[in-house]
């Protein structure tokens, strides 16, 4: 009996968790584990399937999370598995150095599917990594050096893709970082026109804010974009390693704007949540560097034939069950019961927005992100803050949820909300000087 | 799969990677008659699709250490696609845990916490973050040659400028002296120094060895001023020098070290940052600074556990000692018998490199050898030397089947004529 | 309830174990912070001072811009600076209130999981 067998054959749930947790305390990350349990998100996560993910004591959730947007087809979509499976009767990673033909499959399915003139295929394995290599192809293709980004953006947090991110914490104590990245305000193109000058090399943006709270980009500014970008010689950079793969109703969302960049950006589901993959689509002006240096840019574990393989899976998955559509029909659908509840609960919510299934619901209060995700997941589901924004709970569920499991996750909403509403009560009735916020 | 007969799939692969991925690689590729499109494959070969066998000598720079589809490894990812997918990043996951445990056991010392990540650049970019982080330094000495990955900070630490020229500016903060110099080493220690970091055997810059001293000496550098010492051992790592890991020949643990290729397992992307206990006190208090989508997976850590298991259960370290020293025999003959064309022989277990007398023989000794049925290109740093790092259980017969296709292709080349030496 | 007395002698005990550990100093030398307290019970305030990890100083009253606020009821509060309770669990049950940003939460929960590691 290997160790894998010990593993996959053990049934004592208590045994599993108390070793787990001892394990993951000495040897992963005791803070995060602590963090986890005080928020009452401690699930180990056993059986998933579709929509759900159960705990290893069997409490079934709704996956709110998604990994903030891995498994648009699915939790554990047995297609795709089953076509790995089979795969790797065949297959292994294969030599990166190699032609991998699954590789070149992927890579002109992506030139399809993927709008305007965008081409050429650059794979990795993580999507951080992907945004490195968008940055890296900008500063080659023009001979700059400048990168403008976005307030609040998250982009990774390795070294070109770091500097990016528009929060501070994530990068004060690795200073210095690599030089020439400014950020702008998001939706401002008036600031995005006084920062663009004949040193950009490119600019940055995902189409809507992920971490950042669930702010989707207007159709506007990102037509101003393209015409700046266009005027000025510089790069466009979508990153839509979130909003990609039929999220926002449409296989990518810039479809929506009707804007195209000069490199997209792809990762979390591109292959299905079953296998890393990440890649920097581009047109075939910016692939010339590539002619030049064919191997300036290189890694081992980025486009395996079987990651390519899950990505094919994934796409025709993807395609065959209308999943953008379906995404954009309950995410009106979902909009609905959300502003319901911000109708029903006015001093608590501030808004509530998004695109498809790309939804946010924000707090005036920051503290109430975090107890809303623990009264969620009291009630079932499972949801988290947006990372540089707390004020906002964000709500990515898979796109093969089905319309009574998003009632569900409405309804849990409700109950969380109720219960937030009684705390905020409790508290002000302690208070002998209520605060006016 | 395609009905059409495996010349006409071939001809439509290299058409499509040409037009949708690279088509200046694929030229290159051809020209060393290294086009190859891997049909099958199994321990230490892999058969074009057209039918011809190849003893894979490059196994992406050591990442098919446990074999071309190990049969065990490939019934454990099997076995667990049928009930995981990659699993909630954020969460606390039996298999993290399980992963990390092991780790932690089978490293040298007391290397003890793991973060996770997908690739080995961002195990590097890790590890460079947690030695400014729990210093509050900047710099990170490197070597010249280094290569530690083409994420930002592990391209910054890189020691050669064509991976960097056309992305400049890089980090700032690196600085880059000569490999196996001590003296070197120390002269570049300042106060903001944060960490050293090396890669025990060169990879990419030449397959040069770190010596025992060297690295005692720059553990010894590191303690008495407070530096953290980095081993990157993405190539050098499970089994391939002779050891678990190579640090394990010199005696000298690191504070931070870095895996990635080979815990693949040649099928699964997955990498890992090792680091002591005292060094989680930064990540205690700067939680969720650092993430990773696709670290850790159930489905990574699930095949890491499978490919140690497999390592340890078979002595494969030891087997591949073993080998490294029947390739030794047949090297020394070659440099007796060829030294127009090979300069040195450098080696530590199955990690092994050829030091031809000039660039161009590189290429000309890879064409040679695919048509004798071996794949092995030149390093990336160091273009004169010709790297071989077949699986690590690589049988006699095959280790003899490569030193004869070496044997016939340094022939083929001094028949051939035009080696001078630059 | 809990007296003013009270709570400054708990919050001047915290104080003690804070500066008095060690790894805790050194974990801590990137946070500098002033954090007002407030008993919403009984209005009392209270500011700490931290610069680079150290508390230069605890007081009676609101002095300063604080970086966080910390609300609650005053027996809470002294259970909180005692350690009787896990602070970041009754944040996220809406029992204490916080005003700062989710890193300074998560900084001091690690804070209270160094001191008191059980609770």
């Amino acid at each position: 009996m290997s160790i894998i067998d010990d593993i996959l054959n053990e049934t004592d749930v208590d045994k599993i968790r108390r070793e787990t947790e001892e394990n993951y305390r000495n040897h992963v990350h005791p803070f995060a584990l602590r963090m986890l349990k005080n928020a009452g998100l401690d699930i180990i996560e056993g059986k998933r399937d579709g929509a759900f993910v159960y705990d290893i004591s069997g409490e079934k959730y709704i996956d709110c999370v998604t990994g903030a947007g891995i498994f648009n087809a699915g939790r554990h979509n047995r297609d795709i598995a089953d076509g790995l499976k089979k795969a790797m009767d065949v297959y292994d990673m294969g030599g990166w150095i190699s032609i991998i033909r699954e590789r070149a499959l992927l890579a002109k399915k992506l030139a399809e599917i993927t709008p305007g003139n965008l081409k050429y295929s650059l794979f990795c394995c993580g999507g951080g990594e992907a945004v490195e290599v968008a940055i890296k192809l900008a500063r080659a293709h023009t001979d700059r050096t400048d990168i403008v980004c976005m307030e609040n953006s998250y982009h990774g947090v390795t070294g070109f893709a770091l500097p990016a991110t528009g929060r501070d914490v994530y990068k004060t104590p690795f200073e210095p970082l690599t030089p020439g990245y400014r950020h702008v305000e998001f939706n401002n193109i008036g600031a995005v026109k006084d920062a663009v000058t004949e040193q950009t090399a490119a600019v940055l943006v995902e189409p809507v804010q992920g971490e950042g709270g669930i702010v989707p980009a207007d159709d506007d500014f990102l037509a101003g974009l393209r015409a700046v970008c266009d005027e000025q010689g510089a790069v466009l950079i979508f990153d839509e390693i979130q909003t990609g793969l039929g999220r926002t109703g449409k296989m990518f969302c810039a479809e929506h704007s009707g804007v195209t960049p000069d490199i997209m950006v792809l990762a979390k589901s591109l292959s299905g949540g079953m296998y890393p993959l990440s890649c920097a689509v581009f047109t075939e002006d910016i692939s010339d560097f590539l002619m030049a240096h064919p191997f300036t840019i290189i890694n081992s574990f980025g486009g395996t034939s079987l990651a390519c393989l899950a990505a094919l899976a994934t796409i025709e998955y993807i395609e065959k069950n209308n999943l953008p559509a379906k995404a954009e029909a309950l995410g009106r659908h979902f909009m609905g019961g959300l502003a319901g509840l911000k109708q029903a609960y006015p001093e608590l919510i501030r808004d509530v927005r998004g695109k498809g299934l790309m939804l946010g619901m924000e707090f005036f209060d920051e503290s109430i992100g975090p107890r809303m995700a623990y009264q969620l997941k009291q009630n079932g589901v499972i949801s988290i803050y947006t990372f540089n924004n707390p004020n906002i709970i964000r709500i990515m569920p898979t796109l093969v949820i089905t319309k009574d499991e998003v009632d569900l996750v409405l309804n849990a909403f409700d109950l969380s909300l109720r219960e937030i509403h009684a705390q905020e009560e409790r508290m002000t009735h302690k208070n002998i000087q209520p605060d006016k916020d | 799969m395609s009905q059409h007969d495996p010349e006409t799939i071939k001809q439509q692969a290299l058409s499509d990677f040409k037009r949708y991925v690279n088509p200046q690689k694929a030229r290159v590729l051809k020209n060393a008659g290294l086009d190859i499109i891997e049909g099958k494959r199994e321990g230490a070969a892999v058969w074009d699709i057209t039918g011809k066998k190849y003893i894979d000598c490059i196994t992406s720079a050591g990442s098919f250490n446990v074999g071309r589809r190990n049969p065990e490894v490939v019934n454990a990812l099997k076995t667990a696609l049928d009930d995981y997918d990659i699993g909630g990043f954020l969460m606390c996951s039996r298999q993290k845990a399980e992963l990390a445990k092991k780790l932690a056991e089978i490293t040298p010392g007391d290397l003890q916490y793991v973060m996770y990540g997908c690739g080995g650049g961002e195990a590097n970019d890790f590890a460079i973050k947690l030695a400014r982080g729990f210093t509050m330094n900047s710099d990170i000495i490197s070597t010249v040659k280094a290569y530690h990955g083409h994420t930002g900070f592990s391209l910054a630490a890189i020691g050669r400028d064509e991976y960097k020229k056309p992305f400049y500016p890089m980090v700032p903060g690196f600085a880059h002296v000569p490999f196996n110099d001590l003296d070197a080493a120390k002269a570049a220690v300042t106060d903001k120094t944060a960490a050293i970091m090396i890669e025990p055997v060169q990879g990419e810059g030449g397959i040069y060895p770190a010596s025992d001293d060297y690295m005692k000496g720059l553990r010894d550098l590191c303690d008495e001023n407070d530096i953290l010492l980095i081993f990157d051992e993405i190539q050098t790592g499970f089994g391939r020098t002779g050891k678990m890991f190579c640090c394990e020949h010199s005696g000298v643990v690191p504070d931070i070290m870095t895996v990635a290729k080979s815990l693949s397992g040649a099928l699964y992307p997955i990498s890992a940052t090792i680091y002591r206990e005292e060094l989680n006190d930064f990540v205690m208090t700067h939680a969720f600074t650092h993430l990773s989508t696709f670290g850790g997976s159930d489905l990574g850590c699930i095949v890491g556990l499978a490919v140690i298991d497999y390592l340890t259960k078979n002595k494969v370290p030891d087997h591949a000692a073993k080998m490294g020293e029947r390739f030794q025999q047949g090297f020394d003959e070659f440099l007796k018998k060829y030294p127009e064309l090979l300069l040195e022989v450098r080696r530590k277990g199955l990690m092994m490199g050829l030091q031809y007398t000039n660039d161009s023989i590189g290429p000309r000794m890879s064409f040679q050898l695919a048509e004798r049925g071996v794949m092995a290109i030149y390093t990336g740093n160091e273009p004169s030397v010709m790297r071989l790092m077949p699986v690590l259980e690589i049988q006699p017969d095959q280790v003899d089947a490569v030193l004869s296709a070496l044997d016939g292709s340094m022939a083929e080349i001094m028949n051939q004529g035009g080696i001078e030496a630059y | 309830m809990a007296t003013s007395e009270e709570i400054m002698e708990a919050i001047d005990d915290f104080k003690e174990q804070c500066n008095g550990n060690k790894r805790l100093r050194r974990m801590q030398r990137d946070w500098t912070k002033i954090i007002h307290y407030k008993a919403i019970d009984t209005g009392d305030i209270f500011t700490s001072n931290v610069k680079e990890g150290e508390v230069l100083s605890n007081e009676a009253g609101a002095a300063g811009t604080p970086d966080v606020v910390i609300e609650c009821d005053s027996e809470t509060m002294c259970d909180m600076f005692w350690g009787d309770i896990n602070p970041t669990q009754k944040y996220l049950r809406g029992e204490i209130k916080v005003k700062g940003s989710q890193e300074d939460v998560m900084r001091i929960d690690a804070i209270t999981a160094i001191i008191w590691p059980d609770v």
